[in-house]
């Protein structure tokens, strides 16, 4: 699926933007933008003219329609949606990455998101089977294997339990497996949406395991999903003890049928295949079970033909969602650059963003809440004048990892791995603002 | 105007009553209740490599190979070379440092174990659960002999299945990343004269709802699906073929259409809704049509026996082996119905 054209260097592209520099006048830049720039975002730079699509009787002086009559009342939604001027933000896959959509991919739509939280009807799907609809009175959790006392729960038991609610992000693997071999995705809904944030509440594995008391031979656990797939994985003990949570709440409200309704394992910052949703039974054992998606899945091959099992995190990660593909730049003058920095081993620490396709560096504020293992927004604001820009972030997390750069990852691993491809991200901005998918190396 | 409820005062006291019943760390909670041996039976279905977890039983390649023709070859094909886009079952020996690596289970899964827990598990993809133990013997047997791991007359057990050598047992290692070690570089980080750069070009990403004017696959599978039979009548107009543009009116349905709705939804739905192993998709007219001139009992007879035909293979009951013939009778008069 990789066809590329390798007939721009970076040179040329420096070089380029070097004679922009240094040949256009003030006024002869001006006229270069406003024509390289779309109708629209030229029009609204002149400061009179307005985009076909509106309707300028609703404009300032006039009072606008919906300001001389009445709107609807409540509850004429019971659950509300999103305006209609919204429907383009959504999931959306690549058909042909997969046979059919029932064992697919849905991606997030990053580029349209704020902030660090996904609302739950955008956060990225993933099935092996399809979605099962679980009435939650007929659901049941099992714990059993090396422990005292084998148990099973019903959901009205494990919300008795003390609750914890943690915001974490969840992402693929795969995310950004297409783009190994080359840059194949136009739009960053494709080259980093398998990626969402929700805060979770649920109970900790640990205190379920506590209430079976699991045995000293105990090292590992198999989660169990109660999808057709019976979706199934490995868990060291050390991370159930740890940070893994047993959630049937996302956002507030009860998880979504997608997300696993009613009950899913969060195994934050781990790979997303980990956190196995619909969960119905947990079994210690005392050694791995190297089921179909720890092996023959979600292993990690290098060059050398040997692969990588049981990798678990989400290495610290990082992509500019403005600008980006879907959203160029219309204006030129301000620009607030912003993008999601994410570790799946603590906090984010800094990120760095690059004009010059990773010559020079300078710091991004980061901005809002910092969690560990949660999706963390960053900023710099600067000037576009109609400048090519070849953008990149660059994230460090608070154990000193520092996002590698792609020819680092390739040296190390070869193109095959399709999974943990968190290298750090080329957007090309041409001097028209449009925004293209390209790899530096 | 909100009033206060009348218990307010009544709660400052709840705080004290808290700190009294404060549990210690280590005591269980005493929620939920001992799990039965047979509740638990029934979903311990797990296997591991040392063949903990393998029911008693076997099965013989020679009958893993009907059992294969009929419930997995739809897919994965008759050699197991993989049919579309599902996964390719064998070969692919020597090409894990390719290009390209073909993984399978011959060239690339450690275990032998893996492969019954996960047909047991999760096969076939339409009617997950449905083999019973002796016949996932026998359909673990006939994979492995596609892969030239068993010879022809060999039958699978719970005695040896853990004993079986996979190619590439050795070919796994535990996580050692961090791997791939960057610095926190500032300036002169790179030499722009040794930068490459690689772009991307148009047609395999679906950028329709952000790009006018382009030419882009879609962004789902059903519309995708549309936009190519539009296309294939676009074509076929511009070389004077006549399209049909009937639209099928709503029908009513029979009572025999609306009893099977419920086994459809249930049964038939994960094929007949997506066109998964080439079955005719439910409202496609054009692929009913000539089926349903065949006769609906004929129809009916392929649905309960099963059936290969050119464009793909309907299981018997689709599978669904605990359906009556009736409730199958009744999902066909609905498919068809809404296929008209």
């Amino acid at each position: 699926m990789s066809r590329i054209i390798r007939n721009t260097t970076t040179r040329e592209m420096l070089a380029q933007l070097a004679r922009e520099a240094e040949g256009l006048s003030q006024r002869e830049r001006r006229e270069f933008l406003r024509k390289g720039v779309t109708a629209l975002s030229a029009a609204a730079a002149s400061g009179v003219a307005v985009a076909a699509s509106v309707n300028t009787d609703n404009l300032p002086p006039n009072e606008p329609s919906w300001s001389r009559q009445l709107g609807h009342g409540v509850v004429d939604s019971p659950y509300g949606m999103p305006s209609t001027y919204e429907q383009h933000v959504v999931r959306r896959t690549v058909p042909w990455l997969t046979a059919e959509s029932i064992s697919s991919i849905s991606m997030t739509p990053l580029a349209d998101l704020k902030g660090i939280i996904t609302p739950n009807g955008l956060v990225f799907e993933r099935y092996h089977a399809g979605v099962p609809l679980i009435n939650p009175d007929e659901h049941r959790l099992i714990l059993h294997g090396l422990v005292e006392r084998p148990l099973i729960f019903t959901m009205d038991d494990l919300m008795r339990f003390p609750s914890a609610s943690e915001i974490k992000f969840i992402e693929c693997p795969a995310n950004g497996g297409m783009e190994w071999k080359g840059a194949q995705m136009e739009a960053l809904q494709f080259t980093h949406g398998m990626l969402s944030c929700c805060e979770w509440t649920g109970v900790p594995l640990r205190v379920l395991l506590q209430e079976a008391g699991v045995k000293p031979e105990g090292k590992w656990i198999l989660a169990e999903g109660a999808d057709g797939a019976h979706m199934s994985r490995s868990i060291p003990l050390e991370k159930a003890l740890d940070d893994t949570l047993v959630v049937y709440a996302q956002n507030g409200e009860r998880l979504r049928p997608e997300q696993g309704y009613p009950l899913r394992l969060i195994n934050p910052g781990w790979e997303g295949n980990t956190s196995i949703k619909w969960l119905r039974r947990l079994e210690v054992g005392d050694q791995p079970w190297y089921h179909r998606e720890e092996t023959s899945k979600y292993t990690d091959l290098l060059a050398n033909g040997k692969a990588r099992k049981f990798s678990f995190v989400q290495e610290a990660n990082s992509v500019i969602t403005h600008p980006c593909p879907e959203k160029p730049i219309r204006q030129s003058g301000f620009i607030e650059i912003e993008g999601l920095a994410w570790s799946g081993r603590g906090h984010i620490k800094q990120v760095d963003i690059s004009f010059d396709g990773g010559v020079s560096w300078v710091p991004a504020q980061l901005k809002g809440l910092v969690l560990p293992k949660a999706l963390t927004r960053f900023s710099l604001v600067t000037r576009w004048e109609g400048q090519t820009w070849l953008l990149q972030a660059r994230a460090m997390d608070e154990t000193g990892y520092v996002q590698p750069t792609l020819k680092q990852l390739r040296e190390v691993r070869g193109t095959n791995s399709i999974y943990h491809k968190n290298s750090i991200h080329t957007w090309k901005v041409a001097a028209n603002g449009e925004v293209t998918n390209v790899q530096i190396t | 105007m909100f009033k206060l409820p009348e218990t307010a005062p009544a709660l400052l006291g709840v705080g004290v009553l808290l700190a009294s019943l404060s549990l210690s760390a280590a005591e269980p909670l005493g929620i939920g209740r001992m799990a039965t041996a047979d509740e638990i039976a029934g979903w311990d279905i797990d296997v591991r490599p040392d063949g903990q977890g393998l029911p008693p039983g076997q099965g013989s390649v020679m009958n893993g190979e009907l059992l294969y023709e009929s419930r997995c070859a739809s897919c994965h094909g008759s050699f197991g070379e993989g049919i579309d886009r599902w996964p390719v079952l064998a070969g692919g020996y020597d090409t894990l440092t390719l290009e390209r690596p073909t993984k399978t289970v011959g060239s690339y899964w450690p275990y032998a174990s893996t492969l019954w827990d996960y047909i047991y598990r999760a096969m076939p993809f339409s009617a997950p659960r449905s083999l019973s133990v002796d016949e996932t013997y026998a359909v673990s047997a006939y994979v492995l002999y596609l892969n030239d791991i068993v010879d022809d007359d060999f039958v699978l057990t719970q005695g040896n299945l853990a004993r079986i050598e996979m190619p590439n047992r050795e070919g796994f290692f535990v996580d050692n990343r961090p791997d791939s070690p960057n610095t926190r570089c500032m300036q002169e980080c790179a030499r722009p004269d040794q930068l490459e750069m690689v772009g991307t070009i148009g047609g395999i990403t679906p950028v329709g709802h952000f790009r006018a004017d382009v030419d882009a696959p879609a962004a789902s599978h059903d519309a995708q699906k549309s936009l190519e039979d539009q296309k294939e009548e676009a074509r076929l107009r511009a070389l004077g073929v006549e399209v049909d543009e009937t639209v099928p009116a709503a029908v009513a349905l029979s009572d025999e259409a609306k009893a099977g709705q419920a086994v459809y939804e249930a049964a038939c739905v994960a094929c007949h809704a997506t066109g998964l192993a080439g079955a005719p998709k439910v409202g496609d007219h054009k692929a009913w049509g000539p089926r349903i001139d065949q006769g609906v009992s004929v129809l009916i007879r392929h649905a309960i026996e099963g059936f290969t035909g050119k464009e793909g293979v309907m299981p018997a009951k689709g599978g669904r082996m605990d359906l009556t013939d009736q409730q199958v009778s009744r999902a066909v008069a609905f498919m068809t119905e809404k296929s008209q």
